[in-house]
């Protein structure tokens, strides 16, 4: 028999793994609600988990800065192919005070959440982004 | 039979699903780009979650992926419990470098909540104040927690990994980790108040 933790974390783990995969679009058993193991009367660590599963959004990176880092790559890439990107690497300062100084693209930070669980493209959230810094 | 079925169950649980793309990226670095667009949200979001600043975020990602491009031909798959994936090889890259940055700063980051309710912005003014106050206690919950607990939340919620990966990237047993993510949980309870019969260790 396991230890009464262990028990409780399983639970914990298995309800943690149905509100992920399902997202509530289904009926989930709910440790301190319709069990009566360890976790019954648990019912603050359920809440946690609710709170936690809805009120953690997933954040992307700016596109300048993807586009960014996908160039300072593709330079190391060519070189380590046997190209001469190594030399042409532009500091990110550089970029950020740019478009800083340009305003409208300073905070281009997303929170596409959402987006991600509901299968959004990249391409589609950029087009997003790219409509709210343009207003 | 059994062990078949069995054998065949291992080799389907382990499976890393970035083996050709990680094997291409071998043969010609320049194909690394394929992995760098599938995960620079994840690593982002981690850096993120861990330094609270969106500027270091970006600089701390950009060390993951250069780092992990330049060191691709050391990681090894392995196909056996406890595994390792791309995935996990790339968090714990990104889990040393968020401990490099915390020795090089040498203070505990503030938490600039602020910076993720002016992120969270809506059309629907009623659905943005549940957002906001449901942001406002998880972000300030996660942000008190002790870092290894507070990173295996982020692991599990935000990056949506299964606990035996998060076990890998934490260097724990997956039981051991799923005790640390429960004992997370309860300290997160107890600070929403709701929390009064969990145990306190």
């Amino acid at each position: 028999m396991l230890p009464e933790t262990d028990d409780a974390a399983i639970q914990a783990d298995a309800y943690i793994d149905a509100l992920l995969a399902g997202h509530l679009r289904s009926p989930v058993a709910v440790p301190g609600d319709a069990i009566s193991g360890p976790l019954g009367g648990q019912s603050g660590v359920r809440d946690a988990i609710r709170l936690l599963e809805k009120g953690l959004p997933r954040f992307h990176p700016s596109f300048l800065f993807e586009q960014w880092l996908a160039d300072q790559l593709r330079r190391q890439a060519e070189a380590a192919a046997g190209g001469d990107g190594a030399g042409r690497i532009v500091p990110i300062a550089v970029i950020r005070a740019s478009t800083e100084a340009n305003g409208r693209l300073a905070d281009r930070r997303l929170l596409v959440g959402g987006a991600i669980a509901s299968g959004f493209s990249i391409a589609g959230a950029a087009m997003f982004a790219w409509r709210r810094g343009r207003n | 039979m059994l062990r078949r079925g069995k054998d065949r169950a291992s080799v389907l649980v382990y499976f890393d699903v970035d083996r050709s793309a990680v094997e291409a990226a071998r043969r010609d670095p320049r194909a690394f780009e394929a992995l760098y667009r599938k995960y620079v949200a994840q690593v982002y979001n981690f850096a993120l979650y861990e330094l609270r600043n969106p500027h270091a975020a970006e600089d701390l990602t950009a060390q993951v992926f250069l780092r992990a491009l330049s060191g691709l031909s050391g990681f090894r798959e392995q196909r056996e419990p406890p595994g390792s994936s791309f995935r996990v090889w790339l968090f714990q890259i990104c889990r040393n470098a968020v401990s490099n940055e915390r020795r090089r700063v040498r203070r505990h980051p503030v938490a600039p909540l602020e910076l993720a309710l002016e992120i969270a912005s809506t059309d629907d003014v009623q659905a943005a104040a549940v957002e906001r106050d449901q942001l406002d206690q998880a972000w300030q919950a996660i942000g008190r927690l002790p870092e290894e607990r507070r990173q295996a939340l982020v692991l599990r919620f935000v990056e949506e990994m299964s606990t035996r990966e998060i076990g890998e990237v934490l260097g724990r047993s997956e039981g051991a980790t799923r005790v640390l993510i429960h004992r997370a949980l309860q300290a997160v309870a107890r600070q929403l108040g709701r929390g009064s019969d969990a145990p306190r260790n």
